[in-house]
């Protein structure tokens, strides 16, 4: 009984899941873009119908009834731009206090249809010829911006909640369901319905419409249809917008359960309902995303059985309902699912392998010492965490640099190295007298758990490789998206496996290697003040670089760029591909380890929060504005990083540009990076321009045509 | 003793077509041996059978003593089968010298960490086969060059020379000339033709009659999947079926020519 109450219960989130499903396939068909900002369109949209429809908590005299439009400001309040009243981009506009519920929702569909275009005309339209991984940074370079605007704009206001008619979380429930004596939400068979209705006009606006037949003749054969004299540019671009609208439904729907923030994540759900319609089935996404919803409300109620295996909680099973989806689809189908005919694949970035590693890395080296001496304890803290930042990324330029596998969720991997770590190294003591929580563990010392921690990264970052060894490209994006979900509520917030008393907080204990305490908190103070650390993380951020030069110069590095750029090629001159893409899932895995230990002898305490998908996705961000395939592209990505040297020195110095707008420049320059530099990223492209100009400065006619072809505009980026 | 490369009863089927029909073919070691047919009669796929790309449904490889059906591509390879690819498929973001190097240095399990700190050092062995691949294909001097930034003469060059650097017994060669202009696909048969003083044996697949006459001691040909004959370069020219199937009633070398002159025409004006 409780397994059928289950089923209906969870037909409520499966018809946002269905909306949203069926919306990523719209998108995919009129572009052959997976995107990944779809569930953040959503939350734009459940925050624009908030704000119009609902009154913050606490704030007296405020009406509400504004909209945001999607961007900030970007010109700083400074004192003379204020006092000369340069008023620039228009942002909040006033509607009306209290619009009734159809105005509302009319406001918000415009709204995500105007976002939809943006998207096309700004970031889709321009990548249409790039590279595979442009494309998949470009969607997540929208997803952090839409997630990092709402935040600039909406805040994080706690609202009391107006949905409508049934919506509302205020209506009554169905009392005794069924006669299951449960009381089901009313929205829930109002929204399964709903989902049916709308996946059902939708379906038949591309069936029997012309525009849904030459959207599916674009998607066969763009060439052909361009021959037949659609434009394929329009046709993608109204595909966005009504992809968009769809989002903007699906936001307005949900907003009844929970905050929009939560809507962003949804996105994981939505794509495994897309891909049980195998991306172009609207009726196969809609009922996978009913599917879905009841498969996983059936699975959180299965675990009030008193058979049900502890170390597999509730909400682990709701986020690895759609992951179990998704793989399973995935795998099965192995190589058939559908790779769109994209007209010209583009040219892979660069990856020039370095003669002199040890001059670079010995001025990086001294550069941090110099400033490790200067700087007082805020901004030591400041180097340690751009220096966390580079090691991270070098596993990134290991595996989607140079192995061209595009990981997702290395960030996570290497949240599970500090979990594991600190477990390992606990005992059930309070390791300082202001920890609320204690870890139980076997108290291994020190080396001995940091390497624990790497291992267990490792192990798991080669589990989740294996679907690589048969799904490529964007499908292996997918992929490693919803795992980034699954890693955190199986693996970091699983409390019978991480031994913590609350799935939130994990002390970290005081780490000591051969005698040498090597923390970075001062043990009175609690300041991030111990040069120990600073140095210990500079070695072992040195040797790491070293490292991934070595094997960029050597055999290995050559293997991992001739699987990249063509596997059959690759099989034919001897290659193992497999064993290759493992090695380098592994190597990969192992460098995002040592982050994770960098990382929990930082901090005095670790949460599955330092580790959530935005600030993983962030991080292959910055790396990839960096250079995705350079370990300078690593060190550039680590100082622009949020938290590292440039973002908080913007902060003391350029009021305007506060820690909150750092997530928007990165995904501006994201966007940028990826539409112009093709994928070199800012060093290397930099690089080359001087190279180019040299060259030029000489007179030298060597090379006459590499100057203009490096004149593309890369600046911008900071 | 037995030939280097035996096929038997060779069948591809792809969806309940014969790609490849119970095809019976036998290379001997040190010959110069031609596949020749019309566009679609199955000769790449023969290659991609031969060499693990597509699954066969029916039939026996043999290839240096070994059976090699159950043998993954890679492992084909290291067995000393190379080949190249109509469309080039090269490593576009990796320079010549490193294209041939990914081929010609085997690796093991240690590779990663003799990698990681430089123990290895290049093998002289390796150099030399590098040098000498860059060689025969006529590359000397562009080892630093990307592929991209050659023009598509020289791409299908370091193709052949990436085959080449493994230093194989067998190297099976896909439409080589596919592409070229009448002067390069001459020169492209003199470079062929040089690979026997190297111990190389060589199996080639195009469907220009003209190279293949020129360089071959045994031709064999097929259409629609099946070997229709086989001989010396000089039976085949007379052979009236193959006349028929492939060249057409009136057909002589003459034909062939100017078919050949032709499409080296079209060629230079197609996009490549």
């Amino acid at each position: 009984m409780d397994l059928l109450f289950g089923f209906f219960a969870g037909l409520g989130p499966g018809a946002v899941f269905a909306i949203l499903g069926a919306g990523l396939v719209i998108a995919y068909r009129g572009s052959g873009v997976i995107n990944f900002a779809h569930g953040s369109v959503a939350a734009y949209a459940a925050y624009t119908w908030n704000e119009l429809r609902s009154v913050p908590s606490g704030s007296v005299g405020y009406e509400g009834g504004s909209i945001f439009l999607p961007w900030f400001d970007p010109i700083p309040e400074w004192g003379f731009l204020k006092a000369l009243h340069i008023n620039n981009l228009p942002v909040e506009i006033h509607i009306m206090a209290g619009p009734p519920a159809w105005l509302a929702m009319l406001v918000t569909l415009l709204m995500s249809a105007f976002i939809g275009l943006l998207m096309h005309l700004l970031v889709f339209r321009p990548l249409r010829n790039s590279p595979l991984l442009a494309k998949v940074v470009g969607s997540v370079g929208v997803m952090i911006y839409l997630q990092a605007i709402a935040s600039v704009n909406f805040g994080a206001k706690n609202r009391s909640d107006y949905g409508f008619w049934e919506f509302s979380s205020t209506a009554e429930p169905i009392t005794n369901f069924l006669g299951m004596d449960k009381n089901l939400p009313r929205s829930t068979p109002y929204l399964a319905i709903s989902a049916l209705i709308i996946g059902t006009i939708v379906w038949l606006i591309y069936r029997y419409t012309r525009f849904g037949l030459s959207t599916r003749a674009a998607d066969e054969n763009e060439k052909g249809a361009t021959l037949l004299g659609y434009s394929p540019q329009f046709l993608a671009g109204l595909n966005w917008v009504i992809s968009s609208v769809l989002a903007g439904l699906a936001g307005v729907l949900f907003v009844h359960k929970a905050q929009p923030s939560q809507l962003s994540l949804y996105i994981v759900a939505a794509l495994a309902a897309a891909l049980v319609g195998n991306l172009t089935s609207i009726p196969g996404a809609v009922f996978g995303g009913l599917g879905l919803g009841a498969l996983a409300s059936m699975g959180v109620s299965a675990t009030r059985y008193s058979w049900w295996p502890d170390w597999l909680p509730p909400e682990g099973i709701r986020a690895f309902a759609p992951v179990l989806v998704v793989i399973v689809v995935l795998y099965l189908r192995g190589d058939k699912l559908p790779i769109r005919g994209t007209v010209g694949l583009g040219k892979q970035p660069l990856a020039p392998s370095t003669k002199h590693p040890f001059v670079g890395i010995g001025i990086g080296a001294f550069a941090v010492l110099l400033m490790s001496n200067i700087f007082t304890s805020k901004w030591e803290s400041t180097l340690t965490t751009t220096l966390i930042a580079i090691m991270f990324m070098l596993s990134l330029v290991v595996l989607l640099g140079f192995l061209g596998q595009i990981s997702l969720v290395q960030w996570s991997l290497a949240g599970v190295a500090s979990f594991v770590l600190i477990r390992l190294s606990s005992n059930g003591l309070k390791v300082r007298s202001t920890d609320f929580f204690v870890v139980n563990g076997p108290d291994w010392p020190d080396p001995l758990a940091a390497l624990g921690g790497v291992a267990a990264a490792v192990i798991l970052g080669l589990l989740i490789g294996i679907p690589a060894l048969k799904i490529r490209g964007l499908q292996l994006a997918v992929i490693t998206l919803v795992s980034i979900v699954a890693v955190e509520d199986l693996v970091m917030r699983n409390k019978p496996i991480m031994g913590v008393a609350s799935v939130t907080t994990n002390p970290t204990p005081e780490p000591e290697w051969f005698g040498q305490y090597i923390g970075a908190l001062d043990e009175s103070t609690y300041r991030n003040d111990y040069w120990k650390y600073t140095l210990f993380a500079l070695i072992t951020v040195c040797l790491a670089s070293l490292l991934v030069v070595n094997l960029r110069r050597g055999l290995t590095g050559r293997r991992f760029l001739a699987i990249r750029s063509n596997e059959r090629a690759a099989a034919a001159a001897g290659v193992n591909v497999a064993r290759t893409k493992m090695l380098g899932f592994g190597v990969s895995s192992f460098l995002a380890g040592l982050a994770g230990m960098l990382i929990a002898y930082k901090l005095p305490m670790i949460t599955s929060e330092n580790f959530s998908p935005l600030a993983g996705l962030a991080m292959i961000a910055f790396a990839y504005i960096g250079g995705i395939t350079t370990v300078s592209g690593a060190v550039l990505g680590g100082i622009l990083v949020g938290g590292g040297l440039i973002s908080e020195f913007s902060a003391l110095h350029f009021e305007g540009i506060t820690r909150s707008y750092i997530n928007v420049v990165g995904a501006v320059g994201l966007v940028v990076t990826a539409i112009f530099t093709s994928g070199e990223g800012t060093a290397l492209s930099v690089a080359k321009s001087a190279k180019a100009m040299v060259v030029g400065m000489r007179g030298s006619s060597e090379e006459p045509n590499i100057v203009e072809e490096l004149n593309e505009p890369i600046e911008e980026t900071v | 003793m037995s030939p280097l490369l035996e096929t038997k009863d060779l069948t591809v089927t792809f969806g309940g077509l014969n790609a490849n029909d119970h095809v019976d073919i036998e290379v001997e070691k040190g010959s110069f041996v031609g596949l020749i047919g019309p566009n679609g009669a199955g000769k790449t796929t023969f290659i991609d059978a031969i060499t693990g790309f597509v699954p066969t449904s029916a039939g026996h490889t043999r290839f240096d003593g070994h059976e090699i059906d159950e043998l993954k591509p890679h492992q084909r390879a290291q067995l000393g089968l190379a080949r190249t690819f109509q469309s080039l498929e090269l490593f576009e973001d990796l320079s010549v010298e490193d294209n041939l190097m990914v081929a010609a240095q085997p690796t093991n399990w240690y590779t990663l960490l003799s990698d990681v700190f430089r123990l290895g050092k290049t093998d002289p062995e390796v150099e030399k086969r590098l040098d000498w691949a860059l060689e025969v294909a006529g590359l000397v001097g562009l080892e630093k060059e990307l592929p991209t930034d050659l023009p598509h003469g020289q791409r299908k060059l370091v193709g052949l020379a990436r085959a080449l650097a493994a230093q194989p017994n067998l190297l099976l060669l896909d439409e080589p000339a596919a592409g070229l202009d009448t002067a390069e696909s001459n020169a492209l048969g003199g470079h062929l033709r040089n690979l026997l003083e190297h111990d190389i044996t060589v199996f080639l697949i195009d469907h220009d009659m003209g190279l293949v006459l020129s360089v071959c001691d045994y031709i064999y040909v097929m259409d629609f999947g099946k070997i229709i004959a086989s001989g010396t370069p000089e039976e085949i020219r007379t052979n009236r079926e193959v006349i028929s199937a492939y060249l057409g009633e009136e057909a002589g070398e003459v034909q062939a020519r100017s078919a050949e002159e032709l499409r080296g025409i079209s060629h230079k004006e197609g996009p490549e």
